[in-house]
């Protein structure tokens, strides 16, 4: 077969197996054996079908297009070296991927299965993209899935049985007693897994709009999984409406492409009928024609020109396309495109302001929070970035440095002084996801998604492995831990690797776990920005201040929980070591978390990997900007070069070990005391343990205003408009009593045999009426019978003519 | 027309039967012969009539489901009128029988013959006057059915006033505890937007003249029968076009024709410094959205819905407020277009408005069936901009796609509203019937008592939220999509109006559905769902899901039939409004063509 028919197949049946599995899950769930415990087997069994299934894609994408190593030599797409790796492939599959279009893109295959709504030219579908970054984020999220799965199976087992929930206090006293609910756990781990992969597969921005809500309610279930506490629904509902605010202004990106272009397509359509394929958003913010530079399309000029081209004789609106873009109309709805898109991503990312939901959603099972509030979903904004890349101009990409920067920075200093062990993970995912946008601000796109990759699994380790501390200590408080490692050696030990993974350990130039490479790569990406904009340069040192506090905030947890003595007995005395189907998922995952940064001889890795699906047009830098300034973006492989490289990784290497010694100082050896610490920076350290008071700030200037807003919405129904309308119904009753009066003082002689008739139908009506029928509608309801008789008469008249 | 041939038409006794089968089974119903004491009887009949109406429209929209279609059935694609009755009623005046459905009543239709039997098997629990509920409710399935099909200006103003009268009774006799109030509110309401809409559908009448239409356009619009051979069609159009007199009408076809002419009369008249046609516009409009409802006319609604009886509130939300769109979408835009291109920053306006207020309204109700009626309002909000939108011009570009995109949202909006708010309002009954109370406050839990029917519910009200997958999402999506180019302002106020909606229905499922323990009174009420309950909830959720991931179904139904009206128009606006710069009409236009 084809692989441009084979790999929507194999990813397209990959990416439906889990919702096979939720269907399934939904209506037999509680039939598949005692209490639903095959249900995992159902779950499970999916999933690994789609991991099998992406892994078949792989090698298929594989064996078309063998990974090579990179090309470094500078040039654009005219220059022969970098022609021959990308454009002389793309030339010949393109065919596939875009109808008859000639243009130079990455190797992508694109199509539809249906459509959801088609109008004239304007088409909304179904249907998939799939270049390098779809196959390789399948095969992560299958295979991240896959281990949760594993892991959730023995972790869940509470919910075969009857569960006791202590954190419910019921009014009459006690505790709730529950029935466990084991399928609907993967029921809904089912369901999310299907949207994820819908985002990863998806050919145009409105199917990604759709599977971004699908995970968010999945992200609703999953937090709420325990809905009986209020903590866990209200974080639910939290994490849905936060991301809202998101999708509002991914909404507004979605409507300001739409309207000036009439497509939401990644890639070129055909047509069919010899007709020209028509254009993709990629193709026509960066043309072929224009060695696919960005720059705002013919659409967005005449839809910012309005007012000209209203003018203009419709046979030269053509020819003045190139004059009114030379004076710079349509870029900002170019910007408001891009901006409105990434806060999408801004919600589901948990970037800076959008934060605060995903430190609550730890309410939700400890899987689920490595699979979806770590991994995979809070990544999906990333994905998306990388995704939309083409499409974003400088202007748009230092706005995401910057949020990126922000980000990193405030989620870092909160996880210093956390002290659930769940939160500080979640602050960590918050400031590493704020790395990754870093890094694709500052242009290093194949940097971000490395690390979105690298960070996916150790990521998800780390929670795993917290999670299993907590099924040992049945507490999240790391000031109730300690010494843990002699009981739970498997966890402490798995730990370390992902703490080690995660600052980004390694003996520098020679080798390192993955979070090295990738680190590395942001650093030094972010050095070489820093270079060419010096009044930029701030985004390097929040780079590398951030890596100084992951490094202290990650081993303050792992010298917390696992060394040292026990601070609470009563806890360390129940600890043990998590059976064997969850330890198992801790093994695997520690060790890609420390393999998956390398390349191998030859040149296969992931980073070359990556490179396969870099958009066209952005090997080689960009320079540009209007709102901010001429921003220069250097090209990514700059940065693995020379000087820059060197003081990157030195950089990264100092910060991480002071990060490790301080952590050592403080919570290992204790020469220096917290304690005394947190005395001295009151203030400062209040602050911190009040999350930078987001929570409190946003309730003041959004929640109440809101609620605020609707009471007086509501407020105006009833005072004010029902207050009209009842003052207008008494006049009406007033007239109506001169009416009556005058029917029983003057008509009463003039009576129709007719009217009389109706009266007594209306008496009737009257007497059906069990409360009192006010005269007045009694008149209206005569006045309206009247009038069928008016049209019965008329009747007449017409048989007469 | 002779009468025998007349008789023969094929559609004229399957559309009668859809109108009139209810009517004829409650005239039968009200005979004395029906003891009252028989309800279970009186039930029957009446699920059973609905029953019967709910198979016939879907012979008629779905021939492929009955076998070879016959002449009288729905030929998909044809975007034109189909099945057209046509027999002579009140000659004098050129009133007329005149029936037919298109893509967009005919969905509208079956919508309304399936929600009229669900609502039918959900008027069990009623147990006061049970005959005289029943005849009014068949009643009130006629005047609705009649008014989707009604071709004749007249014939749909008779079944608009049919229809209101038992909406009163059934709201009246049978609601709650403040049900006088809220019947006589509604009432009033619509009476005031009856009698503008007759105000209007005169000053149409007497100015209209069949004289100035083309014989191809008399034959288009019926009415000149193109059932006719053609010298009788020939005599027809003789007779028409040479009258001394003007020729008036009550044929909504034909009055398009005359308000889409460039020398239209309704544009032509000056009426106290307005033309005819913008005052026949406003006055319809008035009349159409107090149905919609839209802000400020709208507080009948929220009293209207937590009086009513579970099964009149289903019927009220899925069809009642369709009307108005539908009237919008039928009436005020063909017969007065060029007042529909002035005016349409007034129905974007008044869309947005109420998509915003409602939701904020809906986020301070602490009664969950009123908090329900509030995000009807807020709904409904997208079907006006939907519908509004149709008046978007972009320079030289004609994008009637971009408007027909509002305008086939606005279709799916109002299909996908009738399942979704059927079902919302439907699961606040189950609950009302067990607990007696609607208290936000006071309930928690109830997913723990009853897992089913919260599972069915919380679907039914993500389907509100328009979440996607669900059927409220493709309608809200493609309004949203298509208001950016008629306005910058609106399009971000109403992709606003998402996290409202989403904290709102959030809000209410974690009071009522989740937490550990119900709060409120006769909690040993709260028994399972049954039987009956089941078979009224899961079709709402089945379609809730099935339009929501193959939304093309309607679309294949509704596209056809908008898209020529929008081309039409679109053409129209090409053609009359900005070729014609010396009219008065085009005059107070504020686009000028060069």
């Amino acid at each position: 077969m084809d692989i441009a028919a084979q790999l929507p197949l194999l990813l397209g049946l990959a990416w439906l197996a889990p919702l096979v599995s939720f269907v399934a899950i939904l209506f037999f769930g509680p039939r598949m054996g005692p209490h639903g415990r095959n249900a995992a087997w159902v779950a499970t069994a999916a999933i690994v079908t789609s991991l099998v299934l992406s892994l078949f894609a792989a090698g298929t994408w594989l064996g078309a297009h063998p990974v090579q190593a990179a090309h470094h030599g500078a040039g654009g797409h005219g220059d022969g070296d970098h022609g021959e790796s990308h454009a002389a492939d793309a030339a010949g599959h393109a065919g596939h991927a875009s109808g008859h279009d000639e243009a130079h893109g990455p190797l992508a295959y694109a199509g539809d299965w249906y459509a959801l709504y088609e109008g004239g030219a304007l088409r909304l579908t179904i249907g998939w993209y799939i270049d390098a970054l779809t196959v390789l984020m399948f095969v992560v999220v299958t295979f991240i899935a896959t281990c949760i799965h594993v892991y959730a199976s023995g972790y869940m087992h509470d919910e075969l049985h009857d569960v006791t929930d202590h954190e419910v206090h019921l009014s009459g006293g006690g505790h709730l007693h529950r029935p466990g609910r084991f399928p609907r756990f993967f029921q809904a781990l089912s369901l999310f897994c299907f949207s994820m992969l819908g985002i990863v597969i998806a050919g145009n921005l409105a199917m990604v709009f759709i599977f971004w809500e699908l995970v968010g309610i999945c992200s609703w279930f999953l937090i709420g999984f325990y809905y009986e506490r209020k903590s866990a629904s209200t974080a639910a509902n939290k994490a849905f409406i936060v991301n809202r605010v998101g999708d509002f202004g991914m909404l507004i990106g979605l409507m300001a492409l739409w309207g000036a272009l009439g497509t939401l397509h990644f890639a070129d359509s055909p047509v069919g009928g010899g007709e020209p394929a028509r254009p993709g958003l990629f193709s026509l913010v960066r043309p072929a024609a224009g060695g696919h530079a960005i720059q705002v399309p013919d659409g967005m000029v005449k839809f910012a020109a309005a007012a000209e081209v209203a003018k203009t004789p419709a046979a030269e609106v053509a020819g003045k396309i190139d004059g009114w873009r030379g004076m710079g109309l349509g870029r900002w709805l170019l910007f408001t495109a891009g901006v409105g898109i990434f806060c999408g991503c801004v919600g589901k990312s948990a970037q800076f302001p959008l934060f605060v939901w995903l430190p609550d959603a730890m309410e939700g099972p400890t899987p689920v929070s490595a699979l979806v509030h770590s991994a995979t979903m809070v990544a999906a904004g990333v994905y998306l970035v990388g995704r939309f890349y083409p499409v974003l101009t400088p202007d748009v990409l230092l706005v995401i440095a910057y949020v990126g920067a922000i980000t990193l920075f405030i989620a870092a200093t909160i996880a210093l002084v956390a002290n659930d062990i769940k939160r500080v993970l979640a602050y960590s995912t918050v400031s590493q996801l704020g790395y990754m946008m870093l890094a694709l601000g500052v242009g290093g796109w194949s940097a971000g998604l490395f690390h979105l990759v690298t960070h996916a699994f150790f990521k998800s380790l780390l929670f795993l492995c917290s999670g299993s501390v907590i099924h040992a200590c049945h507490t999240n408080d790391m000031r109730k831990m300690g010494g843990l490692a002699r009981v739970m050696p498997w966890t402490a030990g798995t730990m370390l690797v992902g703490c080690l993974a995660i600052i980004g350990a390694g003996i520098p130039f020679v080798i390192g776990l993955s979070g090295y490479y990738s680190k590395d790569a942001i650093l030094a990406q972010a050095l070489s920005f820093a270079q060419a904009n010096p009044a930029h340069s701030i985004l390097y040192l929040a780079v590398a201040g951030g890596a100084f506090l992951t490094a202290f905030y990650m081993f303050r947890l792992w010298f917390m929980t696992f060394a040292g003595e026990p601070r609470d007995h009563h806890v360390a005395d129940h600890a043990h070591e998590s059976p064997a189907v969850m330890v198992a998922p801790l093994v695997v995952l520690s060790v890609l978390a420390v393999v998956a940064g390398w390349t191998l001889p030859g040149g296969f890795g992931l980073a070359n990997l990556l490179e396969q699906a870099r958009p066209a047009g952005t090997a080689e830098g960009m320079t540009g900007g209007f709102a901010f300034g001429t921003l220069v973006f250097p090209a990514e492989h700059l940065s693995h070069e020379g000087a820059i490289h060197v003081t990157a990784t030195l950089t990264a290497f100092a910060t991480a070990l002071a990060g490790v010694v301080l952590a050592a100082l403080m919570y290992l050896v204790r020469i220096i005391s917290p304690a005394v610490v947190a005395t001295i920076l009151r203030p400062a350290y209040a602050f911190l343990a009040g999350r930078w008071y987001f929570d409190e700030l946003y309730h003041a200037l959004f929640v109440v205003p809101v609620l605020g807003i609707a009471k007086l919405a509501s407020g105006t129904d009833r005072g004010v408009i029902d207050r009209i309308i009842d003052g207008l119904a008494w006049t009406a009753r007033q007239l109506a009593g001169i009416d009556a009066w005058i029917d029983r003082t003057l008509v009463d002689g003039l009576v129709n045999a007719t009217a009389t008739a109706t009266w007594n139908a209306g008496l009737e009506l009257k007497k059906l009426q069990t409360g009192h029928l006010r005269q007045y509608v009694m008149f209206i309801v005569v006045g309206t019978v009247a009038l069928f008789v008016l049209a019965s008469l008329l009747f007449r008249t017409s048989i007469a003519g | 027309m002779d009468p025998a041939a007349s008789l023969t038409q094929p559609a004229l006794w399957p559309l009668t039967a859809i109108v009139f089968l209810p009517a004829l089974v409650a005239a039968f119903l009200s005979l004395p012969i029906v003891p009252k004491a028989r309800e279970e009887f009186i039930r029957w009949t009446t699920l059973l009539t609905t029953a019967v109406v709910f198979v016939l429209s879907l012979w008629m929209a779905w021939p492929q489901l009955f076998g070879a279609a016959g002449p009288a059935q729905f030929k998909l694609g044809e975007p034109g009128m189909q099945a057209v009755v046509k027999l002579p009623w009140i000659k004098a005046f050129g009133i007329e029988y005149l029936l037919g459905v298109d893509g967009i009543s005919l969905p509208l239709v079956v919508l309304t013959t399936f929600l009229s039997m669900l609502a039918a098997a959900a008027s069990w629990p009623i147990t006061k006057h049970v005959k005289a509920y029943h005849v009014l409710f068949l009643l009130l399935v006629t005047g609705m059915l009649g008014v989707f099909v009604s071709l004749d200006f007249f014939l749909f103003y008779v079944f608009w006033e049919v229809m209101l009268l038992p909406m009163y009774f059934l709201i009246g006799i049978w609601g709650g505890p403040r049900r006088e109030y809220a019947a006589i509110k509604f009432f009033l309401y619509t009476l005031l937007g009856s009698v503008l809409m007759l105000l209007a559908i005169l000053m149409l009448y007497f100015t209209s003249d069949l004289r100035q239409l083309a014989p191809e356009q008399l034959l288009a619009s019926h009415v000149v029968s193109p059932a006719l051979d053609a010298a009788a069609q020939a005599d027809a159009v003789k007779a028409i076009t040479a009258a001394q007199a003007p020729v008036h009408t009550f044929n909504l076809l034909a009055l398009a024709q005359i308000g889409q002419l460039p020398n239209s009369p309704f544009a032509a008249v000056q009426l106290w410094g307005m033309t005819l046609e913008k005052w026949a516009f406003l006055l319809l409009l008035i009349g159409f959205v107090i149905k919609v409802p839209v802000v400020p006319v709208h507080t009948w609604l929220p009293d209207a819905h937590v009086e009513a009886p579970t099964p009149i509130s289903m019927i009220l939300a899925g069809v009642l407020l369709k009307l108005g769109g539908y009237g919008i979408l039928r009436i005020c835009y063909p017969i007065c277009p060029g007042a529909g291109l002035d005016f349409a920053w007034l129905v974007c306006g008044l869309g947005v408005v109420s998509m915003v207020y409602g939701a904020f309204a809906a986020l301070a109700q602490k009664d969950f069936k009123r908090m329900v009626a509030y995000s009807s309002v807020s709904h409904m909000g997208y079907v006006m901009l939907g519908l509004g939108v149709w008046s978007a011009v972009a320079g030289h570009e004609y994008r009637w796609d971009a408007w027909a995109q509002g305008v086939n949202g606005a279709m799916f909006q109002m299909l996908a509203h009738g399942i979704s708010s059927a079902g919302m309002f439907f699961m606040v009954g189950v609950l009302y019937d067990r607990v007696h109370h609607r208290n936000l406050e006071e309930f928690g839990g109830i997913f723990n008592r009853m897992p089913v029917y919260s599972g069915l519910a919380i679907a039914v009200f993500f389907a509100g939220l328009g979440l996607p997958g669900l059927c409220g999402f493709i309608g809200e999506v493609l309004v949203t999509l298509s208001s950016w180019n008629y306005s910058r302002v609106l399009a971000v106020i109403s992709a606003f109006t998402v996290i409202l909606t989403a904290a709102y229905i959030l809000w209410a499922i974690q009071r009522v559905y989740l937490g550990a323990e119900y709060k409120g009174p006769h909690g040993d009420h709260l028994t399972p769902i049954t039987p009956r309950e089941l078979a009224i909830a899961t079709p709402l959720v089945f379609f809730a899901i099935l339009f929501g991931v193959a939304p093309q179904i309607l679309f294949n139904y509704v596209t056809p039939s908008v898209n020529r009206q929008v081309e039409t128009l679109a053409d129209w606006t090409r053609r009359v409004h900005d070729a014609a710069p010396a009219q008065p009409v085009a005059a107070a236009a504020p686009r000028i063509a060069p």
